[in-house]
């Protein structure tokens, strides 16, 4: 039996079938929750927001439009709530993140293989990421982890393709120079 | 992330440490949320949908109570019209009938998952029966079944699901796991039942490990004697 789509699902939901919902949270909601934790580093608080993104799309499945995929719609939902989170939570502010809450982080985000390993160059790496803006943390894991192209990616960031991929090739470059300035070195490659 | 963690969008720099950043990041391992994220949502996917289903539903039949047997009423309405909806919308009626199958599925999956970690030991007992028949085709309850395997502070609990992880012995992880546990045990009749799940469904590897933590002295001494007497009979 083929999957029904994304779309055809979030359709339903808009028709008044909010049951249709429970697929597409259990389809897309680690995801989701990843992208939280990145942008917010607090686990509970991205479990919450997690829950505020999908009943949001509950609330707004009506003005789904179907011009992009639903992933990017729901990205782009997802990338709302956890940066009104973040604006509204002084203690989140990317110009004074605590090492305590990256050192958490980095900890929660390592499996124990790479801990034994001592994955030195992983650590640096998430340490750099944690210490970008939240616009190009956000544009960096989206592109890595969750989309395509970046037609797709530009719908989630509510941008023309060109503009995600020049917002892209910044945030590395950025990335780029934050891992050097913390490792002394550019990276080994 | 997603399933589809390596299906990331060509960053094309011609940078090299910027093309060596992006593959070091896709080494980044995910982290699970905790059950209470499903728990949370479907509770409050429930407060969201039932006003509505509610209010449509005694518009219709002109109650205003909320009577028990109201529910039982909208449900077999909602059943029929649900029935009547399959019949005359063909292709689409297919759909929405894998849909639902679909859903049907996820939320008995969730209920397994909840009733593994209930306080109630009762509860937790009813988790590992109803998860021995998913946890072939389900990486994250044989997690949680492991995790009630050896950590459960209940004997009757963690013995039923040592027994419902039999047919998974072979899977890596949990098979290295069930050996870590053997000697980590400090109680007889979980190390009993460890053992005699290697002994039926272990490998010939497995079997080996255990004669050895036998014959070293790891297990309790009853229960060495039990390995050993156990493979010279399977030899002889």
């Amino acid at each position: 039996m083929r999957a029904v789509t994304d779309e055809q699902l979030i359709q339903w939901v808009a028709d008044g079938d909010p049951s249709c919902l429970a697929t597409l949270f259990e389809r897309h909601h680690r995801g989701v929750y990843q992208f939280c934790l990145q942008i917010t580093r607090h686990p509970a608080q991205s479990e919450d927001l997690v829950q505020d993104v999908f009943l949001k799309i509950l609330r707004k499945a009506k003005t789904f439009r179907g011009e992009g995929s639903f992933k990017a719609w729901m990205f782009n939902i997802a990338r709302n709530v956890a940066l009104d989170h973040v604006r509204k939570n002084k203690r989140q502010s990317n110009e004074a993140i605590d090492d305590a809450v990256i050192d958490q982080h980095l900890a929660d985000n390592r499996s124990a293989e790479q801990a034994a390993a001592g994955s030195q160059k992983m650590q640096l790496v998430m340490q750099a990421l944690a210490k970008l803006p939240a616009a190009a943390q956000e544009v960096i894991w989206l592109g890595r982890f969750e989309f395509d192209s970046y037609e797709e990616l530009g719908h989630a960031l509510a941008c023309s393709a060109g503009t995600a991929r020049v917002r892209m090739h910044r945030a590395m470059a950025l990335l780029n120079s934050t891992y050097t300035s913390i490792n002394g070195a550019p990276i080994d490659v | 992330m997603s399933d589809k963690k390596s299906s990331d969008l060509p960053l094309g720099s011609e940078d090299a440490a910027e093309n060596e950043l992006w593959d070091t990041l896709g080494s980044i391992e995910s982290t699970e949320p905790s059950t209470a994220l499903r728990q949370g949502f479907y509770q409050k996917l429930e407060q969201a949908s039932r006003p509505t289903l509610m209010e449509k539903l005694r518009a219709l039949l002109g109650f205003s109570g909320n009577a028990g047997w109201l529910t039982a009423t909208a449900c077999v309405l909602l059943g029929i019209g649900a029935g009547q909806l399959l019949d005359e919308s063909g292709g689409n009626g297919t759909d929405r009938l894998a849909a639902l199958e679909q859903n049907v599925s996820m939320l008995n999956r969730t209920l397994i998952l909840d009733r593994l970690e209930n306080d109630s030991a009762g509860k937790r007992l009813r988790g590992v029966m109803d998860a021995a028949f998913v946890a072939g085709d389900d990486a994250e309850i044989a997690r949680a079944l492991l995790q009630r395997a050896t950590e459960d502070r209940v004997h009757s609990v963690r013995a039923a699901a040592i027994d419902a992880l039999g047919p998974q012995i072979g899977t890596p992880a949990i098979g290295k796991t069930i050996m870590e546990s053997i000697v980590q045990t400090d109680s007889p009749l979980v190390q009993l039942a460890l053992i005699d799940l290697v002994l039926r469904n272990g490998s010939q590897q497995q079997v080996d490990q255990l004669l050895k933590l036998a014959e070293d002295g790891l297990l309790f001494p009853d229960l060495s004697r039990h390995v050993l007497t156990s493979l010279k009979r399977d030899v002889a």
